[in-house]
């Protein structure tokens, strides 16, 4: 069962003053929200400039509908305890996420919760002290 | 004078023409042109830089606070703060794989690989692996006419005393921009840039100052000094695959405004 839940997080920091790491501008996610995953890997590929994950994930209504997440380099995730082999197609995950400001499915990265109950993030990237 | 000796001359004649003030410059990588004799130069920059970020959370841009935009210029950047009020971003075309180019190379936060040779400076970002070469063999900018605009431009570099000084020039003049996710400024293909590179503080910090005009996009000259930290990482290769952005859907969304 898909369970979704906006929770409002802290302000980390104004998403026009995270650095120019991404292929793309990350103004585009809503760092104020996040929202809350749980679904199945279909995807997961370690590669620069991005890694990311495709995780289908059952609305109410039990249709799959495939999310985009989209995260740091390899680089960042390795200092974060990621493996390439870390998650794969067919596991069960939660995965929090700042969504895009727009209705699409897809957000930034911000944890994820195994079966097991470890919790893994990423490292971020340099900002401003 | 007989016929033979003269069409022998014609014929001489006809193949010196192609050998006749055309000298070819030698490359930056010609032993022959490494090997050329030339003052020691006043620093080795070779190494893996990156920008240190430290000047706050903007550190890395290149706009500065206040500008005068020409009004084609003004029409883009006016674009691009509606689309920031309504949560979208204007014309991200490195999100659409077109190259960051110069400056926003430098200051992206992948490391900068460089090799320093008495011929030219080579630069491999690890960023997109944009690649950047300044020639320090003397040669001029290359004929307007025949030179192939790119990103990163042509650079031209001369030493002044501890400090090199690179002239940057001829740029596409599209999917070119100052600034990404912040102020929308196109960069045309009269940007020009110079740059003042010195090492300082014994070798650990490559401190740049940058002149910028563009007559075409705002008034008068930019200038900001960025400052890059040597790093012990190296280089990967990063491309933008065919289908990234399939995966990476905000760059496909409607979040962004072509």
């Amino acid at each position: 069962m898909t369970i979704m839940r906006c929770v409002l997080a802290l302000f980390l920091a104004l998403s026009c003053c995270v650095a120019a790491v991404a292929h793309h501008s990350p103004v585009v996610f809503d760092r104020t929200r996040e929202v809350k995953l749980v679904g199945v890997v279909k995807e997961f590929r370690w590669s620069n400039p991005h890694s990311f994950i495709e995780l289908e994930v059952r609305n109410e209504k039990g249709q799959a509908e495939l999310w985009a997440v989209e995260m740091n380099p390899p680089s960042y995730l390795v200092k974060a305890g990621w493996k390439s082999s870390t998650i794969k197609p067919g596991q069960t995950v939660t995965i929090m996420i700042n969504p895009l400001r727009t209705p699409e499915k897809a957000g930034k990265f911000v944890s994820l919760t195994m079966e097991d109950g470890k919790v893994l993030t990423e490292t971020p990237l340099p900002t401003a002290p | 004078m007989t016929v033979l000796p003269r069409a022998v001359l014609i014929v001489s004649f006809i193949i010196a023409i192609p050998c006749m003030g055309f000298a070819q410059t030698l490359g930056a990588l010609n032993p022959a042109n490494i090997a050329k004799q030339r003052p020691k130069a006043p620093f080795d920059l070779t190494g893996t830089w990156m920008h240190d970020n430290k000047g706050g959370p903007n550190a890395w841009r290149f706009v500065p606070p206040t500008f005068k935009l020409t009004p084609e210029a003004q029409v883009h950047y006016d674009a691009g703060e509606k689309a920031k009020k309504e949560g979208k971003v204007y014309r991200d075309d490195i999100g659409q794989c077109w190259p960051a180019g110069m400056p926003l190379i430098m200051t992206r936060v992948w490391p900068i690989a460089m090799i320093q040779l008495p011929t030219a400076i080579y630069m491999t970002s690890a960023f997109m692996n944009g690649l950047r070469i300044i020639y320090l063999d003397g040669r001029p900018h290359s004929d307007p006419d025949i030179v192939v605009a790119s990103f990163n431009g042509e650079s031209i570099g001369r030493w002044e005393g501890d400090t090199l000084v690179v002239d940057t020039k001829y740029f596409p003049g599209h999917h070119h921009w100052m600034d990404q996710g912040g102020a929308s400024i196109p960069a045309s293909d009269k940007l020009h840039i110079v740059e003042r590179i010195r090492l300082i503080e014994k070798g650990s910090v490559l401190e740049i100052e940058y002149t910028m005009d563009d007559p075409k996009n705002w008034e008068g000259e930019w200038k900001t000094t960025k400052r890059f930290s040597r790093v012990n990482d190296d280089i990967t290769e990063a491309e933008c695959w065919p289908d990234l952005n399939d995966h990476i859907r905000s760059t496909t969304s409607s979040s962004q405004v072509k």
